[in-house]
């Protein structure tokens, strides 16, 4: 018995060291993979094992291999928090990515950030997340950089002189995303002839649209998910109305004309990614999710993706001594100083303000393209 | 403008009947708050989508497949779980916390299966018709909607109302102990009524999936509350309830959005609901129930 | 020594949610021993943890005083919409207390104040264990002395017939009113600590599927007594944590335990005569009800 009990003592010991050999990088991966933000946290995850597929298949990072640990946050606040720490103080992680919602990083990112421990978000892109605290980054493009181009980019294409807007109101993302193009239009100094909102899980928004059509706008400014997006475009044209839509980030995906077929074309969208780009970065990142997954990427794996690869830069400039609270400030220090060319062209951090006297984090630095639908298809738009 | 609200009302209306019916029904007879409808909603939206894409099937096929389907799926439900809870007479919210067990169950296995993403028919699956009447534009899928949810609610009225079995599915109702003293196989009938309100749910769940073209998992959420209100308004049990009430909170919340404010469209639904309740306890359309629930 | 600090870094939040949900449970057990069925308490979870949020943010109160805010408030509240929606019986209340909720919700959602969507971040962090704790053992030291009270009796006695009860002297519209009100108080404690723990609090965490867990909690644990509804505030609370490695089945596995407690447990898991039974301490069988 007792033998028995050391044989199988060793072998898991064994089998430990073969799996998880102390020379591997362990990276902690908080996203929501199950519950409603898990068609978020889905494709992120895939984003990052791809990434992380590439990087040891290439023999890694100073010969270590990098170990993602997957943990689901199911888009909860207590979750969120309970993953973070099992990630920081059990599973011992270098740095952690996620988690998925916004929402979800101001319950969690105080968490690592009071233990001195990244917290690298791919898909938050809210207002005042990097505000948190110097351990908070993100990928993810904040809407204040985007909309004022995409907005001004239309209105100068389709000489339109009043909109109207649809949001969802009880969404974090959609609502921050209406917040900048409120301000947006107003600095840009066009009327808005209608507001309308619907909530998540709507999927007849035609009372609103038929309010809409009564005043008449040039175009439509649309903060709405891809899917909820779709279906706005498709009433929308159903219902009669052949003004243009003007997006926000959530258009970003290739459900929206998946979807909306050729409702959606004329519409203007501002993004840092789109499946045609034609940056051989991006084909690569293309081709290789394809063929692993089976399905289109969307945006929120290639930032996934080109996040792993912009925490690889930051750990080669670096040499990991062992002593994990040395090398996570290291790997902090390093990360502000990278800059890439991924699968969202090039890329570099920027420091966010600091809020009453306070340091913040890191944000994206990138400059959006501007596309316009064709066809059911994403093309550059080059201004005629 | 009014007109096409009108419609857009109506649609929004049959489509929170047709779900309620199920609801309603298994309310009225078994007195359960059943909580798993709206997954077994989800559930025939799942199967029917799953016949199309992987048998090829037409939708003509598909629909009564999945509808039988999710009605074998309410049968399970009752034969395993709600009957012992019945047979061992528990308190009502018992079987209610069971059915919020299923519900989790068959969400977290529909997710397993077919992923968290949002799935839709195929191109081609759906009627693709639409036209235009003056300023009215209308899709021949959202009159078929209107359509199918009176026909059953009309079947089902009738059949409750003029057979044999409608009788005894009322004196059920009435009382389960003095109908299984008249001789009526009251268990036989508790689970037919549950196949016929799994399938309604089933058919709802396709009908819903077509229409607004977008399949997941925690589909059945926001419906549930939704029908939730409808039989409350309709007063619990009550067929021809539903269907007024189904309709009217379709309206309420159409007009609140188009001529209140769409933000408030789901808080005056409620609201609406709560003052409704205030002033009549059992519901707008509702009999005052004299047994306690 | 180091292995216990360790864990409680790791697993401290968890603890305190338990703490919390075991409030939240209390406070709905409290309406039920009064025969009412009420979803109204996560929505008074919502006021007392924004209200508490608030005033720490904007008026800078000292943590005592924002909690007791966080129960004064929903109290408030509670006494409004009690007085008239009260008379409402059994499955009816239910859905009339479930659609104040779902105003409530949609109202914060929509208010200027509350952050809307975003929900209020940067909440300082001052609920610690010992609140929690010290909390928890007053309300639960407080229901016990209720319990035997008067006014428990009277609670025991509208819960098993209303109409008798009334005959008997009971002034049945106080009584509710009171458990109602009071069960309001303890959710909004339960908020106000909540949101000093979590940095952060939504208008998603307070909806229906957040009524209908705690009710779970209270069911799944027995509503025999007080310890019931705590257990279950536990194993709802660490289920889904201990279940962790199961990874997409987690929902399948959570769901099915639910079912077979609901089948194979009538009373909930903490009955104490089933417990007696089975440690040979007294009659084992539920004697004729």
């Amino acid at each position: 018995m007792s033998i028995l009990r050391h044989t199988l003592l060793w072998t898991a010991a064994l089998l430990a060291g073969a799996a998880g050999g102390a020379a591997d990088i362990k990276i902690g991966l908080a996203e929501a993979l199950t519950g409603g933000a898990a068609q978020y946290g889905v494709p992120i995850r895939n984003g990052f094992q791809l990434a992380a597929d590439e990087i040891n298949a290439k023999g890694g990072i100073q010969g270590s291999k990098i170990l993602l640990v997957i943990e689901d946050e199911q888009g909860k606040k207590e979750e969120v928090i309970n993953v973070f720490k099992k990630l920081i103080f059990q599973d011992k992680v270098l740095m952690i990515f996620g988690p998925t919602l916004s929402n979800s990083m101001f319950a969690a990112g105080p968490v690592a950030n009071a233990a001195k421990v990244v917290a690298f978000g791919t898909s938050n892109t809210a207002n005042g997340i990097t505000d948190i605290g110097p351990y908070i980054f993100r990928n993810s493009v904040m809407e204040s950089d985007v909309l004022p181009v995409t907005v001004a980019t239309a209105v100068k294409h389709y000489k339109i002189k009043k909109v109207a807007v649809i949001y969802g109101n009880d969404d974090a993302f959609t609502k921050s995303g209406y917040d900048v193009f409120k301000k947006v239009l107003a600095d840009q100094k066009i009327p808005v002839t209608a507001t309308e909102t619907y909530v998540k899980g709507d999927v007849d928004f035609k009372a609103q649209l038929t309010k809409i059509k009564a005043t008449d706008p040039d175009a439509i400014v649309c903060s709405a998910l891809a899917e909820e997006a779709a279906n706005i475009m498709l009433q929308a044209r159903s219902l009669g109305i052949k003004a243009p839509f003007i997006g926000g980030n959530g258009f970003n995906s290739p459900k929206l004309f998946e979807i909306s077929k050729q409702a959606g074309d004329g519409t203007f969208v501002g993004s840092p990614w789109s499946n045609t780009n034609p940056d051989p970065a991006n084909v690569h990142f293309v081709g290789a999710y394809k063929q692993k997954f089976g399905s289109e990427p969307n945006q929120f794996a290639a930032q996934a993706y080109d996040a792993l690869h912009i925490a690889a830069a930051a750990l080669k400039s670096i040499k990991l001594t062992g002593r994990l609270e040395a090398d996570r400030q290291a790997l902090r220090d390093a990360l502000p100083k990278v800059s890439i060319n991924g699968a969202t062209g090039p890329f570099k951090f920027r420091p966010a303000a600091p809020k009453d006297g306070k340091p913040g984090g890191y944000d994206a630095d990138q400059k959006p393209f501007i596309y316009i639908l064709q066809q059911g298809k994403f093309n550059l738009y080059t201004g005629k | 403008m009014f007109t096409q609200q009108l419609l857009n009302a109506l649609t929004l209306g049959s489509v929170y009947a047709l779900f309620a019916l199920g609801f309603t029904l298994v309310f009225g007879v078994l007195a359960v708050i059943n909580l798993s409808h709206g997954a077994v909603f989800m559930v025939g939206s799942y199967a029917a989508l799953t016949l199309v894409t992987r048998l090829h099937l037409p939708l003509g096929i598909a629909l009564p497949a999945a509808m039988a389907l999710s009605g074998c799926l309410g049968m399970a439900i009752d034969v395993l779980i709600l009957k012992p809870l019945r047979a061992r007479n528990a308190p009502h919210l018992i079987p209610m916390i069971a059915t919020i067990g299923v519900a989790i169950m068959l969400s977290s296995a529909a997710q397993g299966i077919f992923g968290a993403e949002i799935l839709r028919f195929p191109e081609g699956t759906i009627p693709a018709g639409e036209f235009t009447l003056g300023e009215v534009h209308v899709r021949a899928l959202e009159l078929s909607i209107v359509g199918i949810s009176f026909g059953l609610m009309a079947v089902l009225f009738l059949a409750i109302r003029r057979t044999q079995l409608g009788r005894a599915l009322r004196a059920i109702a009435e009382s389960p102990r003095s109908a299984s003293l008249l001789g009526i196989n009251v268990e036989g009938l508790f689970h037919a009524t549950s196949f016929v309100a799994a399938a309604l749910g089933g058919v709802a769940g396709v009908l819903i999936g077509l229409n607004f073209n977008a399949i997941t998992p925690l589909m059945g959420q926001p419906i549930l509350h939704k029908g939730i209100a409808v039989i409350i308004l309709g007063g619990m049990g009550d067929i021809r309830g539903a269907l007024l009430a189904g309709l009217f909170l379709g309206f309420a919340e159409v007009m609140s959005k188009a001529y209140l404010s769409s933000q408030m469209g789901d808080a005056v639904a409620f609201g609406l609901l709560f003052l409704i309740l205030l002033v009549r306890p059992s519901g707008l359309f509702g009999r005052v129930l004299e047994r306690k629930a | 020594m180091e292995w216990l600090a360790n864990f409680w870094a790791t697993y401290s939040t968890l603890v305190y949610s338990v703490g919390v949900f075991a409030l939240m449970a209390l406070s709905i057990w409290l309406t039920l021993a009064c025969g009412l069925l009420s979803l109204a308490n996560a929505a008074f979870m919502c006021i007392g943890a924004y209200v508490s949020a608030l005033l720490s943010l904007h008026a800078g109160w000292p943590f005592g005083a924002t909690l007791a805010a966080a129960g004064a408030a929903p109290a408030l509240v509670a006494l409004v919409i009690g007085m008239p929606t009260l008379r409402l019986s059994g499955v009816y209340l239910a859905m009339a207390t479930l659609a104040f909720g779902e105003v409530v919700r949609i109202v914060v959602l929509n208010l200027e104040v509350t952050g809307g969507p975003e929900g209020l971040n940067g909440i300082p962090q001052s609920t610690t264990g010992w609140h929690i704790l010290a909390i928890l053992a007053v309300v639960v030291y407080g229901l016990l002395r209720l319990q035997r009270s008067r006014v428990g009796r009277a609670f025991e006695a509208i819960r098993e017939d209303e109409v008798a009860a009334s005959l008997m002297g009971i002034n049945v519209a106080r009584h509710k009113l009171f458990a109602f009100v009071l069960g309001a108080v303890i959710a909004g404690l339960a908020g106000g600590l909540n949101a000093h723990y979590t940095f952060f609090i939504s208008p998603r965490e307070y909806g229906f599927e957040n009524a209908v867990d705690i009710l779970t909690m209270v069911v799944l644990g027995g509503i025999g007594g007080l310890a019931g509804p705590m257990l279950g505030a536990a194993i709802i609370t660490l289920l889904p944590e201990l279940l962790r490695s199961l990874h997409e089945f987690r929902g399948i596995v959570n769901g099915l335990i639910l079912v077979l407690v609901v089948l194979f447990l009538p009373k909930g898991i903490w009955d104490p005569r089933r417990l007696r039974a089975l440690f040979g301490l007294g009659p084992g069988r539920d004697p004729g009800c």
